[in-house]
């Protein structure tokens, strides 16, 4: 059975997607990145392994999310995608007539605008926390309710107090001046979801048409506040569509976009990476004033991938250079081994 | 008199050429870096648009080589780049440097000042055979230094080895450098121009085609605006920038005028009448001249709270509708990220490349 793996590594979740040739998912994850994506990496391997078909074999391998290019050298991915492409895709591929796709991830957004199963436009807004899941996550832990129960406690309310949510700061102070008026957790927590709805729309929708059916994914599509937050947005005129896997949208479009990349042959890494050791290490670069921070992904002594060289001086083989040129002028080695930060 | 100015994409090439023949004595600005950007922020005003913080900075930088005199532009019309020079004097007096601003201001605020400052940045030379003719002479350098950074772009795509292309072009910028006549000039040009002609090229069908509008400093210092024609060229697209010094200069000066100015003015009529300032109607008339020419997208770069841009960005808005043509509006400062950028730069050559198969498609089946 020739099969498909998506790995979505973002800020804070990592997705793994198992698809067959019928983009059908037999296995899925949703695991948290915790700020250290390597290890989310082996742990979503080893779920897969777990699930993996008997008669199965990996024909291709696509990446996506912020960590994009650290996931595609781990796992090896035949192809390296952007996560608006994949979550379009992905969409596209669920619901044929979708129009227009709402993702709301851990730190950003985005609004994508499709048009004859092509996407046509797109918004994604990357500087503002305010419409995003940690924006949630971290008024949740404020009021003292699991991020699980957030939603669910919107629906309870029978009113919503007005929350300023232009922009996190204000709606913090301005989410404690509601509840020093005493109004109850239910209340506030609807005035939160409804803040983020108008955030959204304000900073991505703003001149373009928002036709349904809309498909609503990403992490946050499971929080039934927010879903109820927009319906009420659009006074229930727009048809919003959240799909069972709207966790692992964008992992599924990876494994869809390897799918029709068809790789001869696949540079999947195989299972055995999550036994590997891998690490990061970085140094700053002194020789301009531009000090960029040059990140190095190691396996063992192996270097096997290298950012943030603006000019490119720095490759694979010139780092390993100048690791040779220290250790041979006789200079202690362990003076470098301190100049290197644990990235 | 040791005089500094700021830097815009290789203008400093040509200055480097022109004011020893002058007999000035020029100090460059160091390259921009992190440290320039970090420089301009800390002093300028807060709201100040992008550009005036860096060149700002290159200033300050020349400064501290040593310069004592500060050579500027000025701008016109309700674009803030009108009074960029004065902001910076005032910001340079009051940080207690003690050096002579000469700003060349538009002649349209007198041609007399024009001339005085044009003089004073001449070094108190009259016009004289000799004059115009260095200056002529550092004149084709700007232009031959933007034609290499134009093949650059339009080439990046197709070539095979993209490192070959950018030492030929780098190998050029630097040689100019040391030009002192027309004659060796010319020899650069034709060598040049040989190695870029043999450059093995890949076959490439349905090459996508972006071009770049905006505001004249953003959408040209590849060192501020995140290096997006190279991110392009190695998305594999034929690049096209519809900004040039030249080109402005240009249209500047009294008694010469820009064909290329005049036929985006002319273009961006039936949308844009009124001089907005800055780029506002040369980035809507690049933006249909790019339509009619049959590109496949348009960046949109300009510097966060660009007034006339700004203006450009909504009429664009109906462009884009009018002649089904994808736009992608970058607006760039100090706060602006990397991967945010590229991330939507990758997203719009993908949304770029499937409506061209789509379109294909329909051209097949009807």
């Amino acid at each position: 059975m020739d099969l498909y793996l998506g790995v979505d590594v973002g800020s804070v979740t990592t997705k793994f997607v198992l698809m067959d040739e019928g983009k059908n998912i037999l296995a899925s994850c949703y695991l948290r990145t915790s700020g250290d994506p390597i290890e989310a990496l082996k742990e979503g391997l080893r779920y897969i392994e777990k699930h993996f078909p008997h008669d199965g074999e990996i024909k291709g391998v696509g990446s996506t999310g912020s960590a994009r290019h650290l996931a595609g050298i781990v796992v090896g991915a035949d192809i390296v995608k952007n996560e608006i492409t994949a979550h379009a895709i992905a969409a596209i591929t669920r619901v044929p007539e979708v129009r227009t796709v709402f993702e709301i991830g851990g730190q950003d957004s985005k609004l994508i605008i499709i048009r004859d199963g092509v996407v046509e436009d797109f918004a994604m807004n990357t500087v503002c926390a305010a419409g995003t899941g940690s924006f949630l996550e971290h008024q949740a832990v404020r009021l003292n309710v699991p991020i699980e129960e957030f939603g669910k406690l919107a629906l309870r309310a029978e009113q919503a107090v007005r929350i300023a949510g232009r922009c996190t700061v204000f709606a913090e102070s301005d989410m404690i001046h509601k509840q020093q008026l005493g109004f109850g957790k239910p209340e506030i927590v609807k005035g939160l979801c409804e803040a983020l709805v108008r955030n959204f729309i304000n900073n991505l929708a703003t001149g373009k048409t928002i036709e349904d059916p809309i498909v609503f994914q990403g992490g946050v599509a499971a929080n039934e506040g927010i879903v109820q937050a927009f319906r009420d947005f659009f006074q229930g005129k727009k048809k919003i569509i959240v799909p069972p896997e709207h966790g692992v949208m964008g992992a599924w479009g990876a494994a869809i976009l390897a799918l029709e990349y068809a790789p001869e042959k696949t540079s999947f890494s195989g299972f055995e990476v999550i036994s590997r050791q891998f690490e990061s290490r970085s140094f700053n670069c002194e020789d301009c004033p531009n000090a960029c921070e040059i990140v190095i992904l190691k396996e063992e002594e192996d270097i096997k991938a290298l950012w943030g060289s603006r000019c490119g001086k720095w490759t694979p083989a010139t780092v390993r250079k100048r690791w040779e040129e220290k250790e041979s002028s006789e200079e202690p080695l362990q003076r470098e081994e301190e100049s290197l930060v644990e990235g | 008199m040791k005089a500094t100015f700021p830097h815009l994409l290789h203008l400093d090439i040509a200055l480097g050429v022109l004011y020893p023949a002058l007999g000035v004595e020029i100090i460059t600005p160091p390259p921009i870096t992190q440290k320039t950007i970090e420089i301009g922020v800390k002093l300028a005003p807060q709201n100040a648009c992008f550009p005036l913080k860096v060149t700002l900075a290159n200033f300050i930088e020349g400064i501290e080589l040593g310069a004592d005199t500060i050579f500027m532009a000025g701008g016109v019309g309700p674009c803030r780049f009108g009074y960029y020079g004065q902001i910076q004097r005032i910001i340079l007096e009051d940080l207690g440097y003690n050096v002579n601003f000469v700003l060349l201001d538009h002649p349209r605020y007198g041609i007399r000042p024009f001339i005085r400052a044009l003089q004073a940045m001449a070094g108190g030379r009259v016009l004289s055979s000799r004059v115009i003719k260095v200056a002529s002479l550092a004149w084709k350098i700007l232009r031959f230094s933007e034609e290499l950074e134009t093949e650059r772009r339009a080439l990046r795509a197709q070539v095979k080895n993209r490192q070959q292309l950018d030492e030929i072009v780098e190998g050029a910028l630097e040689q100019l450098r040391q030009v002192n006549n027309g004659e060796s000039l010319q020899a650069i040009q034709e060598a040049t121009r040989k190695k870029l002609n043999s450059l093995e090229r890949k076959e490439i069908e349905d090459l996508i085609k972006v071009g770049i509008v905006g505001e004249i400093y953003i959408a040209q210092e590849t060192k501020i605006n995140f290096n997006v024609e190279k991110i392009l060229g190695d998305l594999g697209a034929y690049v096209h920038n519809s900004v040039s010094t030249v080109e402005y200069v240009l249209h500047t000066l009294p008694f010469t005028h820009s064909q290329e100015k005049l036929e985006a003015w002319k273009l961006a009529k039936p949308y844009l009448k009124r001089f907005v300032g800055g780029e506002g109607i040369d980035t809507v008339g690049s933006t249909i001249r790019y339509a009619q020419q049959g590109f496949d997208g348009v960046i949109h770069l300009y510097p966060f709270t660009c007034m006339p841009e700004v203006v450009a960005k909504s009429i664009l808005t109906t462009v884009s509708k009018d002649y089904d043509l994808p736009i992608l509006h970058l607006a760039i400062d100090e706060h602006s990220g990397e991967a945010g950028l590229v991330t939507r730069v990758e997203a719009f050559v993908d949304v770029l490349e499937r409506r061209k198969k789509l379109n294909k498609r329909k051209l097949e089946v009807s």
